[in-house]
């Protein structure tokens, strides 16, 4: 039986896992930000202080601080353990994707394109307090083309990789801004990148019904796992060649009642053959985000129906093995 | 199909033996063998289909008499009993009353002189009434126009203008009345009384009555000879449209018992005239090569083909049919506008474009043959491949019916045209009123040149196995509905049945024309609601005996089997709708087989072969599926195809195949392959995925005997493809497995680098974090604090319902 986690009001945005995995922090499109344990789902606190739908939430490397960025058009720093605000960045737009470096001093955001201003990815260092204070971030990449949709830090911190609505992946230098590295695999938006957990690789979740595997730093493609329907997240295990992938039929285009149409399954394919083995299914509306834990033997889901499900894995997960 | 081409030369030899018809020796003899395949051609039982492909075609509306008839007579006077010299004027096809198919054997020059002259003779007739020298004066006229007050602008008189006419005002001049304008406009009218001149003038008022009725006559000529008129005169009109309106209503006029007119353009005259006395040798068409347009039925595993749109229509994709995968032959990009046909025998591939229909054939699907017809949406095949319909609802006009147009496949030539009131009822091309037109090929001509007359006919079918024609008529006060069984071309009524309360009637014929049911819809009197009869027609039998099932639910759908005696019903409400298969037995008793209910069907679907069927529930119904083999009515399978909108049995009814259409819904577009037993083999995703058609194959050229013989030595023939199965099973799992190791070994290749890398990069790490290996979970395991943490778990007890 999965753990149902109810804490959220409205479709979850996002869920994420700390770097040992015994935290799960969950945004949705209310302004609540929830942290759990993931081993029961009991739920640990909340950071009270947006006053929009929250876009993206990510924790540092040692678990101290928590960054979440809304669309009431602020990016927020947190004391994780105390819920405490450390800053406020106000923005002109809302703030879509956000993440903190490899080493956790460093934070970049980018914003929408949105009420007539550009879409931007802002960086500052959390070591200069002046930065943070007069809002002033050390270097501002605007970015005229496609709007970013989805972006994590690079290996090492020394860049970013941003998806965009048009499905192109670019890799910006976090030092001068330039594009170091442009690909165009996906043919529409990428709604999510995740690293694995030896950062050397990454998985795109595209609404083009497909999700592809990427290395880091070269952004060469290697991988496609085809789908029937829009995909919104995917997910790498950190111990085998196992994908998952969550999505389905967009909300505004499901025209019945039945959840079999809509395909809510969250779906797990071999890394190496791109062969599906296994669906899960639970959800009552499309998969918005899903994340390994950093063990590897649960997952979690977050949903546009508003829950968030914690599955671990039953033993024939372990043994299941393709004929090779 | 062969015998049908093998014929075509004396067909050929016999319609130039009728010069005065619309088709006159302008099409080659077909080239003998042009289609023949090289391959599993054996001769097929010659004259089962050669002879006479009738097209059935009820004629049109409330005057549909007045019209037709004279079309007959002209027809018969261009009969092939007719000597071929140039008809007497009295004989003159009146091929303007049934306008004809355009004359191939014109030149096409002289086509484009009638238009022009047409168009000329219309402006002009509106003032001069046909005065030519008039007429050619206009223009000096016109430029000395200018009033005489006004200084002069003419030139001196020895000016000699350096312009010609032709540069100044070609355009003008193009139009130029000529000499021969206005003969458009004269009517020749035979069979008229011969009289003195104390009557003519009696005769004059009596014809001026009859043809002042299409226009104004502004001319007549009567000749005269020994003081008699000479039973022929002339008549012109103001305008040429009115003269081919006379021509048309006209002809074939009953002045009295002895004087029918004939009445003919005269320009059609000098159009017959000039036909050569002498028959020319059509130019032989060089042979084209289409190859083996049946190569795919040499084919070793003996796969079939399919065709695929997808892409919402922009590509289309004809693919093998492979238990494993499709293998795909051919892909192209708008190889069709709107859908593809396969021909009833497989031959020919038919694409539907804006400007007529193109057939593909051959191993490369080449182009084969092109029609053209504007705005073409439905077509159907001859079932031998001869003939082709179309119908397109552009493009219809009085004069020069184009809605229904038959073509001959092999020429391409257009053999006649329709007009049509309505598209409801294809493929059967046109439904009125009252009148059943049949015609022959390859005459296209009207069979034995009278329609059937049948007061309020309501629907007919043509027998698959022999000339029989099924139609019924409704009731009309006392007189009770009728199905008539017709034998064709004698139209010998070979069965009439009569039924009373008649709401409805529905012609199903058994596919090889053994059995006729008629579905019929009655209120008995006294009763509430309609009651269902299958009044079942055995067509073998002497005097066609026929026996009746009665059903009081609801009918969804009912289908035989195509090579048996066995029928399934649908019946019944939603939820609760039955199945009931029935079988005709040898004494005429039909025996309920076996009954399902709770079915979610709505459709039937019978295999090519019979005895197996699948009962689909489609689209409203989810796509709900039931295979059941009929022989001893056992469900093999229950399986569903989520929103699957067809259903389409391969020819040899070993598979099939289950869609979802982008045309009824968009998403999940896909056709997934079945056994006939009913195991999914594959899910084929195809984006916006439209049709899939199977291509049809030719009927058998086993006889019964060897086909028994086969299905007696079954287990021999099992035996040796079980062994195929197991060896291409396991060449299919080797090859799987071998890709998933090449994939596996690429993909370890990677990871390695990507993990040199990583690990060249330790350094930095630490680094960034300060001296604290993060690169494995617990590999700073000495740095954690133990933390217990309490967690209070309250244990309660749900009852299950609450349960997710």
């Amino acid at each position: 039986m999965p753990i149902l986690l109810q804490g959220h009001e409205r479709s979850i945005t996002q869920i994420k896992y700390n770097r040992e995995g015994d935290l799960l922090f969950t945004v949705a499109k209310d302004p609540i930000v929830n942290v759990w344990y993931s081993v029961n789902g009991e739920r640990l606190g909340t950071y009270m202080g947006h006053t929009g739908a929250v876009w993206c939430v990510d924790a540092d490397w040692d678990t101290k601080h928590v960054l979440t960025g809304s669309a009431d058009n602020s990016c927020r720093l947190w004391d994780c353990e105390t819920g405490k605000q450390l800053a406020l960045l106000k923005t002109n737009s809302a703030v879509r994707t956000c993440g903190f470096d490899f080493g956790g001093n460093i934070i970049m955001f980018s914003t929408d394109k949105q009420m007539g201003y550009q879409c931007f990815v802002s960086f500052f260092d959390l070591r200069d307090p002046s930065q943070i204070d007069n809002n002033e971030p050390y270097m501002k990449i605007p970015c005229n083309d496609s709007k970013i949709t989805s972006a994590v830090w690079g290996p090492l911190g020394e860049c970013i990789i941003a998806g965009h609505e048009s499905g192109e992946l670019n890799q910006y230098s976090a030092k001068s801004g330039e594009v170091l590295v442009n690909v165009k695999e996906h043919s529409r938006q990428i709604n999510d990148i995740q690293l694995s957990r030896d950062m050397t690789m990454f998985v795109t979740a595209s609404k083009d019904n497909t999700a592809k595997l990427f290395d880091s730093t070269t952004l060469e493609h290697q991988k496609t796992f085809r789908t029937e329907r829009p995909v919104n997240s995917a997910a790498l295990s950190p111990n085998y060649d196992h994908v998952v992938l969550g999505g389905g039929q967009e909300a505004m285009d499901v025209t019945t009642t039945s959840t079999r149409i809509g395909k809510f399954e969250a779906r797990f394919f071999h890394l190496a053959f791109e062969e599906e083995f296994g669906r899960v299914k639970g959800h009552f509306g499309p998969i918005n985000s899903v994340a390994f834990h950093p063990d590897g033997k649960s997952y979690s889901s977050g949903g546009e129906d508003g829950y968030v499900r914690i599955h671990y894995f039953d033993p024939q997960y372990f043994e299941f093995e393709f004929e090779a | 199909m062969q015998d049908a081409e093998n014929v075509a030369v004396p067909e050929a030899a016999e319609e130039r033996a009728e010069p005065g018809q619309q088709q006159p020796a302008a099409e080659p003899p077909p080239a003998e063998g042009l289609l023949r395949p090289a391959g599993p051609g054996a001769p097929e039982a010659a004259g089962t289909e050669a002879s006479s492909e009738e097209v059935g075609i009820a004629e049109a509306g409330p005057e549909s008499e007045v019209r037709t008839e004279p079309a007959a007579e002209a027809e018969a006077a261009s009969g092939p009993s007719e000597s071929p010299s140039p008809p007497a004027a009295e004989e003159l096809p009146g091929s303007h009353a049934e306008p004809p198919v355009p004359a191939q054997g014109e030149a096409p020059g002289e086509q484009a002189r009638d238009e022009r002259s047409d168009s000329r003779a219309q402006a002009v007739s509106e003032d001069a009434g046909g005065n030519e020298g008039r007429a050619a004066e206009a223009e000096p006229r016109a430029l000395e126009n200018g009033d005489a007050d006004e200084p002069s602008f003419s030139d001196p008189e020895d000016f000699v203008d350096d312009v010609s006419e032709e540069e100044l005002l070609g355009d003008v001049l193009k139009d130029r009345p000529q000499e021969a304008d206005g003969i458009d406009s004269v009517i020749v009218v035979d069979n008229v009384p011969q009289v003195g001149p104390d009557r003519l003038e009696k005769l004059k008022n009596v014809i001026h009555k009859i043809f002042s009725k299409f226009g104004k006559i502004t001319n007549d000529f009567y000749p005269e000879e020994d003081g008699k008129t000479k039973g022929y005169i002339f008549l012109e009109y103001a305008s040429p449209a009115h003269a081919v309106d006379a021509v048309k209503n006209a002809d074939g006029y009953k002045l009295d018992k002895q004087h029918t007119f004939r009445v003919n353009l005269f320009t059609d005259f000098d159009k017959y005239m000039t036909i050569s006395d002498e028959w020319d040798i059509p130019e032989k068409q060089p042979f084209k090569d289409l190859g083996n347009l049946r190569y795919w039925l040499e084919e070793a595993e003996c796969r079939d083909q399919y065709s695929v749109i997808f892409e919402s229509g922009d590509r289309t994709s004809i693919f093998w049919n492979d238990v494993k995968d499709p293998v795909s032959i051919e892909e192209r990009a708008r190889w069709t506008e709107t859908y593809v046909r396969w021909s009833p025998k497989g031959t020919y591939l038919a694409t539907f474009h804006q400007r007529g229909i193109a057939l593909w054939g051959g191993e490369k699907f080449k182009q084969i043959q092109r029609f053209s017809h504007q705005g073409v949406q439905l077509i159907d095949f001859s079932p031998c491949e001869r003939y082709l319909v179309t119908f397109s609802p552009l493009m219809d006009t009085q004069d020069d019916p184009q809605a229904i147009i038959i073509w001959d496949i092999l020429t391409g030539h257009k053999k006649r045209g329709f007009h049509c009131e309505s598209s409801a009822h294809w493929p059967i091309f046109k439904m009125t009123l009252d009148t059943l037109s049949i015609y022959e090929t390859p005459s296209m001509g009207l069979l034995d040149k009278k329609s059937l007359k049948i007061s309020g006919i309501k629907d007919f079918s043509w027998s698959p196995g022999g000339n029989i024609i099924a139609f019924w008529v409704p009731e009309d006060k006392d007189i009770p509905a009728r199905v008539t069984l017709m034998q064709l071309p004698t139209r010998q009524e070979i069965r009439v049945r009569n039924l009373f309360n008649v709401v409805d009637c529905k012609l199903h014929w058994q596919k090889n024309g053994d059995y006729l049911c008629v579905k019929v819809d009655r209120t008995p009197k006294g009763t509430q609601g309609v009651v269902t009869n299958f009044e079942i027609f055995r067509m073998r039998e002497k005097q066609v005996p026929v026996d009746v099932v009665e059903m009081k639910e609801t009918i969804i759908a009912f289908a035989w089997e195509p090579n048996g005696s066995k029928f399934a019903v649908l019946h019944g409400e939603a939820p609760r709708i039955s199945v009931s298969f029935y079988h005709v037995k040898n004494n005429g008793k039909i025996e309920l087989i076996k009954m399902f209910d709770k079915q979610q069907a709505n459709t039937i679907f019978w295999s090519p072969q019979g005895q197996f069927v699948v009962l689909a529930g489609l689209r409203s119904m989810n796509g709900a599926l039931a295979f059941v083999d009929t022989s001893d009515c056992t469900v093999m399978n229950i399986a569903e195809h989520y929103m699957a909108s067809d259903v389409e049995w391969d020819p040899t009814g070993r598979y099939v195949v289950t869609s979802v259409s982008w045309w009824s819904h968009k998403v999940d577009n896909a056709y997934w392959l079945w056994t006939f037993q009913g195991r999914l083999l594959q899910k084929n995703n195809k984006d916006r995925f439209c049709q899939l058609l199977w291509r049809p194959r030719p009927p058998t050229l086993l006889s019964q005997e060897q086909i028994k013989q086969i299905k007696k030595d079954l287990k021999k023939y099992s035996k040796i493809f079980e062994q195929k199965d197991r060896l291409s099973q396991s060449k299919a799992s080797k090859e799987l497995v071998e890709r998933r190791r090449t994939m596996m070994e690429d993909f370890r290749k990677y990871r390695k680098m990507a993990q040199e890398l990583y690990m060249e990069q330790k350094n930095e790490r630490l680094e960034l974090r300060g001296g604290v290996d993060t690169d494995e979970l617990d590999s700073n395991v000495d740095d954690w604090e133990e933390e217990t943490i309490e967690f209070f778990v309250t244990e309660e007890i749900i009852p299950l319902g609450n349960q997710e």
